[in-house]
């Protein structure tokens, strides 16, 4: 009680709380810009710890991170540019609902599950971080295959189109992975002799150029839409609460599978928002109505994604195992202010981990009214005439890929996959799934030569320990599901004829 | 630029095996059984598996039919007539432009031309098209230079920050 | 995107309207007249970054110019490692190089060597350490060491690292000292030392060879032990932890280390000065703290030490590089 007591004290000065509030701004905003990221919000921020207590050092972390998430979602929602490969996995359905008027809907769904998936997140780091601990420890590289395996199949359940297409896309996206020297075997592969594409293709740039550019490039051959009708913009959160009573066991649903894949150092949140959706759509009465702008989807994997993010402090802070990139940031921060993670952390540095927590509750409940401020602010780009949005988008596309590594070489890559996003759209192949199996490439890939390494060859260590038979069935059912589905429907008109 | 299912899947097809066959090259690594080549053999193999059912038409059942959109785009899709599908590529090509003239340019000037044309291109009245080329690259460049520290290049035009 | 008000842009658009400036004359006589590029060749975030950073800092106080550090990521450090190598000689462009440039040569993946560098200061060098599973029956380097020579080719699994990294090498290096073959432990790729120690405490592999800093965290947490660093001196962070020369007699040490460079032919008062300020940034105590708090070795080298350090490293590395069958011609 003393160190609760303790741990009050410690964030209730003024040093920490102006670090929360300016950096809660500051990570709204770059989490907005298309192309900058949570990440590249954290990494900035760290020269600025320097100068800061302990307590306030970290806060800006846990506070910028959770704000650059949630924002991230607000490009996508309104311009279908998701702002991380987190928000991709409903991109589509955010949009959908902006473009049947409805903005504030989705972006205020998008709010306020995100809040409560945060706390929600903290009180299962608060509650339960041991056991998560010990879970994230037991996975080796066997369990991890399957369950990449099965983020990746969620490419297939969530897509609005024929099942091998989007087999087919997500196959084009781990062959995307493929390239570099990123892989077990070190070797250069499909470089064709390039420096540049020597460190692979990343995710990011390959986001912004299917989802953004190949929208700009839809407006060069389609006519305006019709004007928004300009009525007075309502509550972002009235609706918000019938929402959290209709989709309650969504939103649960949601932020126990962002708990458990946040916990899994690698997983992290974007695995998690894929999982949250797909399990959303099979386990829906009306799976037909996701993609068209219904927020089922949403309420379940925004809680997802952003409960990943306490979910990923779990290893962090028990054995200075990042679960993501932010985390592995915040880890060398905790270090230089001599809150080395690790047991000890817990049992005698208890107030710090109190005034963690405090921090973590405290940058999610200022997320929502903050989000609502941003939303009202950007809700004008809506209003701005597409000729000269999609424009500043294109540039802002130029801008943001550059600034990923001060390299050149990820503008010309965003042109490619703008082009390669178009044509697949065109074609019926949903260009979501192409994402994934580039973000989920190399660690299916990782995760599959190491264990046969370990495994000298052998297969059936990927099916003998209970977890890993158990994930190995889910997969597998998922790959199958489409011939089953299909092999039906084959059958079925068949039947009737007779 | 709608294809055929045919088109498109024998285009997969044909990467795929180019992956096989890619891959099948790779060299062994020296202490691995699995080396970096499994992978990408495995991936080639699915492509041209998945590749020749969208060709047959297996799956095709499951789509659902965009409704084609048949009203005409400004601009320069308009100014094209029976080669608007042409106009699409502006973007891209408008990016590649920003990554050659960038370092020549500077920042501001190239920008401010990428938004000139895209602007005009998507119909935009010359007043609109020129008030956007004006006031946002040196916006941008407050934010992405001053801000987030991303050394944008100069050029020959240098602003105060 | 949504910060775009009309206001601001209007703002931003009348001082843009006023001051447009050409560039300021620069001469070579008070040195730094303008900020200088610090060039990071890996992501921000990591090790190498946070490191770049602090000096950065400290060196804009010590010289009074904005000492800016850039991210040139992308080809595995091999297009930020050129950037750095093919800026112009002025001293406004400097950088950070990494052990990796004496291994990316070896590999075919660039032509660029220690050699085609400015060497100005060694800031940092972190030796690897050799890390079991804390309920492993080893209790010491040499019950491992016997244990390794015992068992069958193949048979145990080490990691730390990726194919070819340097921590890999560090385990070539070591079997090579104890008269092994390179491959006697399988290497099992990892991205990065913390997936590996996690799946050392997993029970995946046997031992991993990543430095001790980065196992710090999982042996602190009681889930591994380090048994021997292979460096001439103990790390006086961990001074429980034996050298491989006092335990096994093995005089084997490689390491991963940090240093600044700037682009071949800097002139020469230029390059002195930038040494005179990095000594004084690293014997400065914000420095010490920092690198004692993350737990990095500090290892200091001026212009000729670290010119020798790397060739040094250049052929230790390429051995290993040739034993472990990594060298491609």
């Amino acid at each position: 009680m003393n160190a609760l007591l303790d741990a009050i004290q410690m964030v209730a000065t003024g040093e920490v709380l102006v670090a929360i509030l300016a950096s809660a701004v500051y990570g709204m905003v770059i989490g907005a810009l298309p192309g900058l990221t949570a990440t590249m919000a954290t990494a900035l921020l760290v020269p600025v710890t320097f100068y800061l207590s302990p307590i306030a050092a970290v806060a800006t972390i846990i506070t910028s991170s959770a704000m650059a998430i949630f924002s991230g979602d607000i490009p996508g929602c309104l311009m279908r540019i998701p702002g991380t490969p987190a928000s991709a996995a409903y991109t589509d359905e955010a949009y959908a609902l902006t473009r049947k008027g409805q903005a504030e809907l989705a972006l205020g769904a998008s709010l306020w599950f995100s809040a409560l998936g945060g706390i929600a997140g903290t009180v299962a780091l608060m509650i339960m971080a041991p056991a998560l601990a010990e879970m994230a420890l037991s996975f080796s590289t066997f369990e991890y295959f399957w369950l990449s395996l099965l983020g990746l199949m969620c490419a297939t359940l969530v897509a609005r189109s024929s099942p091998i297409k989007a087999i087919a896309s997500a196959l084009l996206g781990l062959l995307v992975a493929c390239v570099g020297i990123e892989n077990p075997g070190g070797v250069p592969r499909f470089t064709f002799g390039s420096t540049d594409l020597l460190g692979g293709i990343e995710a990011l740039p390959a986001l912004v150029g299917v989802f953004a550019v190949s929208e700009i490039m839809r407006a060069m051959v389609s006519a305006p839409p019709p004007p928004l009708p300009n009525r007075k913009l309502g509550s972002i959160l009235a609706g918000q609460w019938d929402l959290t009573k209709r989709f309650q066991k969504q939103m649960w649903r949601g932020n126990v599978i962002g708990v458990l894949i946040g916990a899994l150092p690698g997983a992290g949140a974007d695995m998690a928002a894929w999982v949250a959706y797909a399990t959303s759509k099979k386990m829906s009465k009306t799976p037909e109505k996701f993609g068209t702008g219904y927020p089922e989807g949403l309420v379940e994997s925004g809680a997802a994604n952003n409960s990943a993010l306490a979910g990923g402090w779990v290893p962090a802070l028990l054995f200075g195992i990042p679960g993501d990139t932010i985390t592995a940031i915040a880890i060398g921060v905790l270090y230089m202010k001599g809150l080395n993670p690790g047991p000890t952390l817990f049992s005698e540095k208890a107030s710090s981990m109190y005034a963690l927590y405090i921090v973590f509750m405290l940058a999610n409940i200022l997320m929502i009214p903050l989000g609502i401020l941003m939303i009202r602010v950007s809700r004008q780009v809506l209003r701005a005439p597409r000729a000269v949005a999609m424009p500043l988008i294109l540039l802002l596309c130029a801008v943001g890929a550059y600034a990923i590594g001060n390299n050149p070489f990820a503008v010309v890559l965003v042109a490619a996959f703008g082009v390669l996003g178009f044509v697949m759209e065109r074609n019926g192949y949903p260009v979501a799934a192409l994402v994934l199996g580039i973000v989920m490439g190399t660690m299916v890939e990782q995760n599959l030569v190491t264990s046969l390494i370990k495994s000298d060859g052998d297969i059936l260590p990927f099916f003998e320990r209970p977890v890993a038979a158990g994930l190995a069935f889910f997969t597998l059912a998922a790959i199958f599901w489409p011939a089953v589905v299909w092999l039906i429907r084959r059958l079925r008109p068949a039947a009737a004829a007779r | 630029m709608h294809l055929s299912d045919r088109v498109t899947g024998l285009c997969l097809a044909l990467l795929g095996s180019l992956a096989f066959w890619g891959g099948s090259r790779l060299p062994a690594v020296p202490g691995q059984d699995v080396g970096p080549a499994a992978f990408p053999m495995v991936i080639g193999t699915g492509l041209v598996l998945c590749g020749l059912m969208i060709a047959f038409g297996i799956g095709h059942t499951f789509e659902v039919e965009e409704p084609a959109e048949r009203e005409e785009a400004p601009g320069l899709a308009k100014l094209l007539g029976g080669l608007d599908w042409l106009a699409a590529f502006l973007p891209p090509v408008l990016l590649l432009f920003y990554v050659v003239a960038a370092d020549r340019l500077g920042f501001l000037i190239t920008a401010a031309i990428m938004l000139l044309v895209a602007s005009r291109a998507l119909g935009a009245s010359w007043r609109l098209a020129i008030g956007v080329t004006v006031l946002a690259p040196p916006f941008v460049h407050l934010v992405f230079y001053k801000l987030l520290r991303v050394p944008l290049p100069d050029g020959p035009l240098t602003m105060p920050w | 995107m949504s910060q775009f008000t009309r206001r601001g842009a209007l703002a931003a658009g009348a001082l843009a309207g006023i001051a447009p400036l050409a560039r300021p004359a620069l001469g070579q006589g008070n040195y730094p007249s303008r900020p200088v590029q610090v060039i990071v060749p890996w992501g921000a975030g990591g090790g190498t970054d946070a490191t770049a950073r602090i000096v950065a800092s400290l060196l804009e106080k010590e010289m009074g110019q904005p000492f800016n550090v850039v991210n040139r990521t992308g080809g595995s450090g091999v297009v930020g490692h050129s950037a750095i190598a093919q800026a112009a000689p002025d001293g406004y462009t400097i950088g950070m190089i990494t052990v990796e440039i004496c291994m990316m040569h070896w590999q075919g993946l660039t032509e660029l060597k220690p050699t085609s560098y400015t060497p100005l200061a060694l800031m940092n060098e972190d030796p690897p350490g050799v890390q079991v599973n804390a309920s492993s029956p080893y209790r010491d380097i040499k019950a491992l060491a016997d244990a390794i020579k015992a068992s069958r080719p193949g048979q145990m699994k080490a990691s730390g690292t990726g194919q070819g990294g340097i921590w890999h090498l560090a385990l070539a290096g070591w079997l090579g000292a104890m008269g092994l073959r390179a491959d006697h432990v399988r290497w099992v790729p990892s991205n990065g030392a913390a997936p590996a120690m996690q799946d050392l405490a997993a029970g995946g592999v046997d031992i991993v060879t990543c430095s001790v800093p980065e196992a710090r965290a999982i042996i602190e947490a009681g889930r591994a032990r380090s048994l021997a660093i292979m460096a001439p001196q103990r790390n006086p962070q961990f001074p429980n932890v034996p050298t491989l020369n006092e335990t096994l007699n093995i005089n084997y040490s490689v390491g991963a280390w940090r240093g600044i460079a700037a682009p071949l032919n800097l002139p020469t008062p230029i390059a002195q000065k930038l040494t005179a300020s990095l000594q004084k940034v690293w014997n400065s105590q914000e420095f010490k703290d920092f690198m004692n708090a993350r737990g990095f070795g500090m290892v200091w080298g001026d212009a000729d030490g670290f010119a020798t350090h790397m060739q040094r490293a250049d052929q230790t590395l390429g051995d290993a590089m040739k034993a472990a069958g990594l060298v491609r011609s």
